[in-house]
Formats: C-alpha cells, sequence, structure tokens
C-alpha cells in the first residue's frame, strides 16, 4: 500500500457550522497538532476527511483500541525467508510521506502508547524508531490530528496532562436544528421536512443525556433513520430500527423514547 | 326507617322493587349486628350506590359485600358507607371487597385500626384504594413518565406520586417550580389508557413550566375569571406545544369529551371551550364558546406572550357571569383529567382570603406542603431496590439522643510526633469513640434527589469501573493468542542459531477490585461556616459529598467505612463512627450522617493514626485513606501551629509504611502550603470551590481506585 492510496479523491460533504474550516486551516499552516472534540456521530471524522481534501493531503487514519501497542502505530520488523524486514506502521507512513495523520478515539489506546506521538508535536518534529534505529524527521505536511470524546468515560479514561497539552483543540456539538435538518436531508435524500422532524426527534433523545441514556442520538443515527425512509420505510418503523433500538435495552426508555418520537411526528 | 322512606322509592325506580326490598332486608341486618347509624348510613349511600352501579345485579351484589363487612367490622361500616360514592368511583364491587378485607386483615382484630382504615386516616387505605381500582397507578409506571417527560424540553423536573391530602386522593396533577405532582392513579380509567393520560398530564404540566411566564398575580379576579384565564393559559401553552411537537395534539385530543348541546351549567362550557380552543373541527354552536375560540384565534401571532391569556380569560369570565351560570369554586374540578389543578400559574400574594378558590386552593396546597415538610415523604425518586424495600418497611422515627451517644469510649492511646524534640511522645492522646449521633434519615434521602443528575452520571461511571479494564500481558508461555513481537523474536533468535524464549503468548485478563476505604471527615467547629455563594455550611456540602460518595462505593461492592472526627485537647480526640467496614450502607447510616454536627477543634495526626490502625486490619490487595478537611490542624492545648502539621505529617509517613494511602481533599483555598507538607505535593486535592466538593469526591475516589 502506498501513500497514494490514502488520497481522498472526491468530495466528501461537510457543512460548516462554524468558522472551523478556517481555524483548521490556520492550524495547518503552522502545523500545529490538533485535537477535535465532541460527542459521537457529530462529524469529526467527516470534517477530517473534508480538511484532507481541501488541503489535498494524504489522510491515514487509525481507530486506536486498548489493544494497541506503539509497535502497531510506529511499525515493526517481521520476517521473510531471508531474514528481518522493517515494516512502517500507519504513523511513520504519515510522517515519512507527509500525510495527516488521524488518531480516531485516542482516549481508548492506553497512555503509555500515545507518548510515542510526544516528539512529533513539539517543535522536533521526529520520530525516533528505536527498534530500528532510526530518527525520522516529519515532512514539512505531515500534521497530527486526534479525535476526543470526553463522554462518560473521562474520569478513567483520559488523556495524561502531558499529551493534552500538546494540542489545539475545535470543539464539535451537534450543528443547530436547521442546519442539522440540512446535513440530514442531503446526507439521506429525505425532503427537508422530514429531515426537520428527525432533527426534532434527535433533540428529544439527546435531552435524556444522563436521565437514562449515556449518550442521544447523533446526527449520524439521524441520517440512518432518514436512508430508511428514503427506502420507503414509515417514520415510525425507521427511528426505531435506526435510533431507539440501538441506543438502549432499557425497557422504561424505549418506551419514554417511543412516546416523545410520537409526540414528534 | 325514615331513611328507608327516603332512599326507596328512588331505588325502586332505579332499578325495581326487588332491590328496594333487598335494600330493607339489609338495613334490618345492618341495624342489628352494626347499629341505628350505620343502617341509616345504607340508606343515604344506596342512593349514591345506584347511582354509581347502574344495574340491580351490581347493586345486589354491593349489599351483599355491605352486609358481609357489617359482621366482619361492625364499628366501620358507618364510616365506609359515608365514603361510598368515592370508593366506588374507583373500585368495582369485587376490587371493593378485596380492598376492605385487606384493610381488615392489615387490622389484625384492633378494631380501632380498622377504624383509621376505613376512615382513610391510614395513609395506606388510600394507597391501596389508589391501586385497586383496576387503573395503572403511576408508581408502576414512574420511571418511564420521568423519562418521557424529560426527553420532552429536556428540564430536569422532579415528578413524584402526590400523597392523600386530608383524606383525599387529588384528582388533578399540579406543578409549581420544584415539582410535578401527580396523583397516583386517575379513577376510573381503564388499564390501557393510563398511560396515555399519565403522559398527557405530565406533557400538559411540562409545557406550562417550558412555555409559561412567570406566575399571574391574582389581583381582583373573581374565582371564575381565574378558572377562565387558566383556562386560556392551558389552551395556549398546548398550541405553542403543538406547535413544536405536533404529536401532542394527538395525545391531548382523544380527553376532551365535551360535546356540543347539553345543561348550560360553568363546568360544560369551560369543557366544550377547552375542547374549541384545542380542536378547531368542533362544532359548539354556542355563541360564548365561539366567542372565545375566535378571541383566542385572533391573537395567534401573540400566543407566546402569557399576557394574553389574562386579558381574554377576564373578559370570558365577564360575559359568563353576566349569563348567571352557576359556577361553584369549591367543587369545580379541571376538565378534562390531564390538565392541571391551575395552582401553579397562580400568585397568590397575600391575599389569603380574596376569593373562595383561592382560599380552598392555599389551604389544600398548604396540607400538601405540610405532608411535604413532614417525615419521609413515602414517594421517593426511585433508587436501587434494596433501599426502596427497606423504606418499605416502617422507618426509624428519630430517636431521642440518648446519653450514651454524647458519651465517648477511650478507645486507644496514640504516640504524638514532637517536631522540635526529635521524637514521639508516648501514649499522648486518647482517641474517645463516639456511636454516632442520630439524624433524621430522610436528610439523605433529599440530597440523593436533589442531586439526581449526578448519582446517574456516578451510577453510569462505575458501571464501567465495576468491570475492571482488561489487562493483556504479553510473553506468556501460554495463552490464547499469539503474541507477534515474541513470535519475530523467537524466530530470529532461532535463526541465528540461539535458544528462542518460550513465552510466546498473550493474555487477556481481567484484574478485580481488591481494596479497602476509610473515608475520614473534619467535623471542626469551622465546618459550621457557610460558604461565600454556596448557601449551605462546609459541613452541608461535605455531608453530601459523604453520601455520594458512600452511594458510589456501595453501588461498586467496595469494603469502605465512614469515619468523623473532631478534638478537645490531647485527651479526647473524638472519633465519631458512622459506617463500619462490615455495615450496610443503609437508612441507619443516613440518620448518622444526617445526625453530625461542627464542633471543637481539628487534631489530625491523631485521628489519621486511628484511622489507619483500622484500616490496618482489613484484609485487602490496597488500602485508602481518603480524608476531607477544611484547615490547618489545631487544638486547644497547642500553641505551635507547626506542631500539629509535623505531628500530622509524621502520622502519614507512618501510614505509608504500612502501606496504606492517604489522600487528602482540602477545603481552604489557603492551604497549599500546609497540606503538601502533611501528606506530599501529590497526594492533596485541593478544591477551590466548595460547592463543587459533593461532585468532587465521587470522581476523585474512582479514579484513584481505577
Amino acid at each position: 500500500m502506498t501513500i497514494d492510496d490514502y488520497r481522498i479523491e472526491r468530495e466528501p460533504y461537510y457543512r460548516p457550522q462554524g468558522d472551523e474550516i478556517a481555524l483548521f486551516k490556520a492550524a495547518y499552516a503552522s502545523r500545529m497538532p490538533m485535537m477535535l472534540k465532541g460527542p459521537t456521530g457529530c462529524g469529526k471524522t467527516r470534517f477530517i476527511e473534508h480538511m484532507a481534501w481541501q488541503l489535498g493531503r494524504p489522510l491515514v487514519t487509525v481507530a486506536c483500541h486498548e489493544d494497541m501497542t506503539a509497535s502497531d502505530l510506529v511499525g515493526r520488523f517481521l520476517l521473510d525467508a531471508t531474514g528481518t524486514v522493517w515494516h512502517d506502521g500507519p504513523l511513520t507512513l504519515a510522517v515519512r510521506f507527509g500525510a495527516i495523520c488521524y488518531l480516531d478515539e485516542i482516549v481508548e489506546a492506553r497512555q503509555d502508547t500515545t507518548v510515542v506521538i510526544h516528539p512529533l508535536t513539539d517543535d522536533r518534529r521526529i520520530l525516533p524508531l528505536e527498534k530500528k534505529g532510526e530518527v525520522v524527521e516529519a515532512h514539512p505536511d505531515f500534521a497530527l490530528v486526534i479525535s476526543y470524546n470526553p463522554g462518560y468515560q473521562s474520569v478513567l479514561k483520559d488523556l495524561k496532562e502531558s499529551t493534552k497539552q500538546r494540542f489545539g483543540a475545535i470543539d464539535f456539538l451537534y450543528p443547530e436544528p436547521d442546519v442539522e435538518a440540512e446535513i440530514v436531508a442531503h446526507e439521506s435524500g429525505v425532503a427537508k421536512d422530514v429531515a426537520a422532524r428527525l432533527v426534532a426527534i434527535g433533540r428529544r433523545s439527546r435531552n435524556l443525556k444522563g436521565h437514562g441514556l449515556d449518550e442521544g442520538a447523533s446526527t449520524r443515527m439521524l441520517i440512518y433513520a432518514g436512508r430508511l425512509i428514503a427506502q420507503g420505510v414509515g417514520i415510525k418503523a425507521a427511528t426505531k430500527v435506526a435510533l431507539v433500538l440501538p441506543i438502549t435495552d432499557d425497557a422504561d426508555v424505549r418506551d419514554a423514547l417511543d412516546a416523545a418520537i410520537a409526540a414528534c411526528v | 326507617m325514615l331513611a328507608y322512606l327516603r332512599a326507596s322509592p328512588a331505588l325502586a325506580a332505579a332499578f325495581g322493587p326487588p332491590s328496594a326490598r333487598a335494600l330493607g332486608q339489609a338495613m334490618a341486618g345492618i341495624a342489628r349486628d352494626a347499629g341505628g347509624p350505620a343502617a341509616e348510613a345504607l340508606a343515604r349511600a344506596a342512593a349514591d350506590a345506584s347511582r354509581r352501579l347502574r344495574s340491580a345485579e351490581r347493586f345486589g351484589a354491593w349489599l351483599e359485600i355491605v352486609e358481609r363487612l357489617a359482621g366482619l367490622a361492625p364499628e366501620s361500616l358507618e364510616a365506609l358507607l359515608e365514603r361510598t360514592e368515592r370508593l366506588l368511583e374507583t373500585l368495582d364491587s369485587e376490587n371493593l371487597l378485596a380492598w376492605a378485607l385487606s384493610g381488615i386483615r392489615a387490622a389484625g382484630g384492633d378494631p380501632e385500626r380498622r377504624r383509621l382504615f376505613f376512615r382513610f386516616d391510614d395513609p395506606v387505605a388510600g394507597r391501596w384504594l389508589a391501586r385497586g381500582g383496576g387503573s395503572t397507578p403511576f408508581s408502576l409506571l414512574e420511571r418511564r413518565l420521568k423519562i418521557y417527560v424529560t426527553a420532552l424540553w429536556g428540564q430536569n423536573l422532579v415528578v413524584r406520586a402526590a400523597g392523600v391530602t386530608a383524606g383525599e386522593l387529588p384528582r388533578r396533577t399540579s406543578f409549581d417550580e420544584n415539582f410535578i405532582r401527580v396523583p397516583e392513579v386517575f379513577p376510573g380509567v381503564p388499564d390501557g389508557q393510563s398511560a396515555a393520560l399519565f403522559r398527557a398530564a405530565l406533557a400538559h404540566a411540562a409545557a406550562h413550566l417550558h412555555f409559561g411566564g412567570s406566575r399571574f398575580p391574582i389581583g381582583s379576579l373573581k374565582p371564575l375569571q381565574i378558572a377562565l384565564v387558566s383556562l386560556i393559559e392551558d389552551a395556549r401553552v398546548e398550541q405553542l406545544a403543538i406547535d413544536e411537537l405536533p404529536g401532542l395534539k394527538r395525545l391531548w385530543l382523544p380527553f376532551h369529551e365535551a360535546a356540543a348541546g347539553g345543561a348550560l351549567t360553568a363546568p360544560a362550557l369551560l369543557a366544550r371551550l377547552a375542547r374549541a380552543l384545542l380542536d378547531p373541527t368542533f362544532v359548539d354552536g354556542h355563541a360564548w364558546v365561539e366567542k372565545g375560540r375566535e378571541m383566542f384565534l385572533a391573537e395567534c401571532a401573540r400566543w407566546a406572550d402569557p399576557a394574553i391569556s389574562r386579558a381574554i380569560g377576564s373578559l370570558l369570565g365577564n360575559d359568563l357571569g353576566q349569563m348567571r351560570v352557576q359556577f361553584n369554586p369549591r367543587t369545580h374540578v379541571v376538565e378534562p383529567a390531564y390538565r392541571d389543578d391551575n395552582l401553579g400559574l397562580w400568585d397568590f400574594g397575600d391575599q389569603a382570603e380574596a376569593t373562595g378558590e383561592a382560599e380552598t386552593i392555599i389551604q389544600s396546597a398548604r396540607i400538601e406542603q405540610a405532608q411535604e415538610r413532614e417525615a419521609p415523604p413515602p414517594e421517593r425518586e426511585r433508587q436501587d431496590p434494596a433501599q426502596a424495600a427497606s423504606h418499605e418497611s416502617p422507618a426509624p422515627r428519630r430517636l431521642k439522643p440518648e446519653v450514651v451517644e454524647d458519651v465517648g469510649i477511650p478507645v486507644a492511646h496514640y504516640a504524638e510526633w514532637d517536631y522540635l524534640i526529635g521524637r514521639a511522645r508516648a501514649d499522648w492522646t486518647t482517641v474517645l469513640e463516639f456511636a454516632g449521633r442520630t439524624g433524621e434519615p430522610a436528610m439523605i434521602d433529599r440530597i440523593l434527589e436533589r442531586q439526581a443528575r449526578l448519582v446517574t452520571r456516578i451510577e453510569t461511571l462505575i458501571r464501567s469501573a465495576k468491570v475492571s479494564r482488561p489487562v493483556r500481558l504479553r510473553r506468556q508461555a501460554e495463552g490464547d493468542t499469539l503474541d507477534l513481537d515474541a513470535c519475530i523474536a523467537a524466530e530470529i533468535d532461532r535463526r541465528l542459531g540461539q535458544a528462542p524464549d518460550p513465552g510466546l503468548y498473550s493474555v487477556l485478563i481481567r484484574r478485580h477490585r481488591d481494596l479497602s476505604s476509610l473515608v475520614l471527615l473534619d467535623i471542626s467547629q469551622s465546618t459550621g461556616d457557610e460558604v461565600p455563594g454556596a448557601g449551605a455550611s462546609v459541613l452541608t456540602l461535605e455531608r453530601e459529598a459523604a453520601t455520594l460518595i458512600a452511594h458510589a462505593m456501595a453501588k461498586l461492592g467496595d469494603n469502605f467505612a465512614l469515619r468523623a472526627f473532631c478534638s478537645d485537647g490531647r485527651a479526647a480526640v473524638g472519633y465519631h463512627l458512622i459506617k463500619d467496614f462490615a455495615e450496610p450502607f443503609d437508612r441507619r447510616i443516613f440518620s448518622r450522617l444526617a445526625g453530625l454536627e461542627s464542633r471543637l477543634s481539628t487534631r489530625m495526626g491523631t485521628a489519621l493514626r486511628h484511622a489507619g490502625a483500622e484500616l490496618d486490619g482489613q484484609r485487602s490487595h490496597r488500602r485508602l485513606l481518603l480524608i476531607v478537611t477544611d484547615g490547618e490542624p489545631s487544638d486547644v492545648d497547642v500553641g505551635d501551629h507547626k506542631y500539629l502539621v509535623e505531628d500530622a505529617r509524621h502520622a502519614v509517613l507512618e501510614l505509608g509504611h504500612k502501606g496504606i494511602d492517604v489522600f487528602c481533599v482540602g477545603l481552604d483555598s489557603g492551604g497549599d502550603n500546609y497540606l503538601a507538607r502533611i501528606f506530599g505535593r501529590r497526594s492533596v486535592l485541593q478544591i477551590d470551590r466548595i460547592e463543587h466538593l459533593p461532585e468532587k469526591l465521587p470522581m476523585l475516589y474512582l479514579r484513584l481506585t481505577a
């Protein structure tokens, strides 16, 4: 796989909510590492795809998980018939060829794993490959972006203070209702008024954050519901499939959500 | 006899002569069993019953029950019969018998208790009545209804079932800025519709709170005008709500059953107007109703302004007044059933005797509030089943502080470190253990209720903390999966001709929580000071924090104890036992927490040593001592403030040697110096805004123990 495989060919749809595009461009111009904060499904990943496309940089995405080791990021020696060969990890690849490296849900990775990004995120901009005995100087176009969803886990899973302080941050929230309706309509293909209804429903479920739900229905879920409706499914059935059933197993919460949805349509 | 003569003709007309004869026989029997007054009461009750029961068979069944009860509880029969109308409103005859029998059984053969039950002086009677009515009671639907109403507008509302007021069950919802009170049951609603009616009622009250303005001053409005202004306001907030959530109309409309025509009474006209305002397809034809609708619709551009309700309502009230229809504010019940009693809309000011309605309303409100203040309300926010169960059993009444509680028992002597001489003074201090003064456990219930949002947040965190994070162990000799890095290293070794490391596997394991914690609260005199801006004393906040952290620890199943300390010289270091390691976190603990008082001084070192000794006796991998203090160590017999600081530091070091972790939460913003000196910089958390303590403490605990 070469770095060109990571290029984004077609413009990903992104509807700006504020000045985040300008802010990100300014941050990229000075190669400042950025942190995208916000609840799940509110458009963080789409935003970074869109920015990579605008800036014309390849985008290397790594979904972090708690079993991830530093070698999964920087690379490791593998064997072939004659001996060992070094294989760059996704982070090293991005560093060498000047891609934007996007570490998705970084809190999921263990704290000792994430310290490998420290030398990249200050003015050194280097990545030491300790096993290989090489220090990779970052390509001038390289930039590091992480996503970080504080949420309920924040007490137990959090970034080290020393990691946090290396980033600038853009906060993402669910968009304003009319903007969100526009997004839902565009992405799912339903009419604007149906999208507005879906957004109204989504807001009801977000009211329940902390009152039975850990997180309300995301924009992504609303789009899923919209796609079902575009396929000819009724709004009640679509919301049940895409919004209610995935989000909770609690019978009382389901009942309340169903009733709240009935109040919206 | 006279009573019979009065009752029988109507009865004979309604159900035929046999029913009237049956009544006569029953009266004779009851006069014999339960006395003349009861028989007369039966004659009066028969009229109510015939209206309610509407068929001769059911009337006969009712008579049989009454005769049977006359044998079982003769002294209570009169009381029972006087409440016939109300009972039959909720219960059919089968349920009536079940209700009465359960009351008789509960009384256990004590006529006085039976009488209390049938007079509804025993609150159980009302509650059982509410349950027995065939409609689903609020308590069964409570949680889903609360979630529903939160979902609508994201308000943080406290919804609870309204208690029995003066022997009467409330018939309508009631709300104010703090609570929505819902009747435990709406009588006579078929099972399937109860949930819809509760939802309609809650959505209506929530709409008031969301779209309503400040309360209307009652001014010189007449009762009828008050009722009308309320009605217009009801319609106004409903229209705004429907604008946003069109489905609510489908929820509300079926409950409007008023039909055009019929008697021109004020309640009927009000109900018709209510329907006309909500239902554009409803044709009434009565000029006043149509006028009301026109006036209301004409103002549709200004619906967002509550003032229109007052303007339209008083005009319509005048019109209706001129029509000379009768309106009795004392018996008026708002229709349809989902609407609230309108109490929350009005500011009655100080003019309690302004109008008849205001008076009645205020009276009932007062009773309600008095109930709320008294004793723990039976309908609390839902908690875990264990606590709910313990609540069902009669709560321990507040005990008179016994003499024993105030006398500490000397339990231990401890050395104290004197930094000047560089050695410990042996057996210098004495610890007195106190069994913990008790207070009102309801105080702790209220804390958990008020902090409901935080409690749920903590519970969510706990769910993830409970199942500790899995840890991957690499380079193991056996395991579930191959460790890729180890395999490569082994293969390299093999090719180099060296002996490879046999640890090629990795396993995923979960470590279990194995810890004991002790939370030590400083309750010295200074904790009685009010925290500026928080409106509460330091101790109140400490108590809240202790409640929440204990709630969290109990949910986690952690082994923990709660202690508090204060001192009065070296011979009397008070050590208050709030909760032992082995004790469950229940209402007894609640009452001890509630009983904490601020007094005396802060001899921290000794308290730390004693707490450490207790923790030392616990068999667990990790032992944590968490101390919450608001100030520098001090005591009446020590002049040198550095002395107690150095002693406390020494105590912490000693505990460290024993393998006990000590962590301090400091509530004194100027405490940097000495707290860091005592506990070490990394073991102190300074809370600059004390009002955040209840939130911070449980979070800190979870972080320390994760």
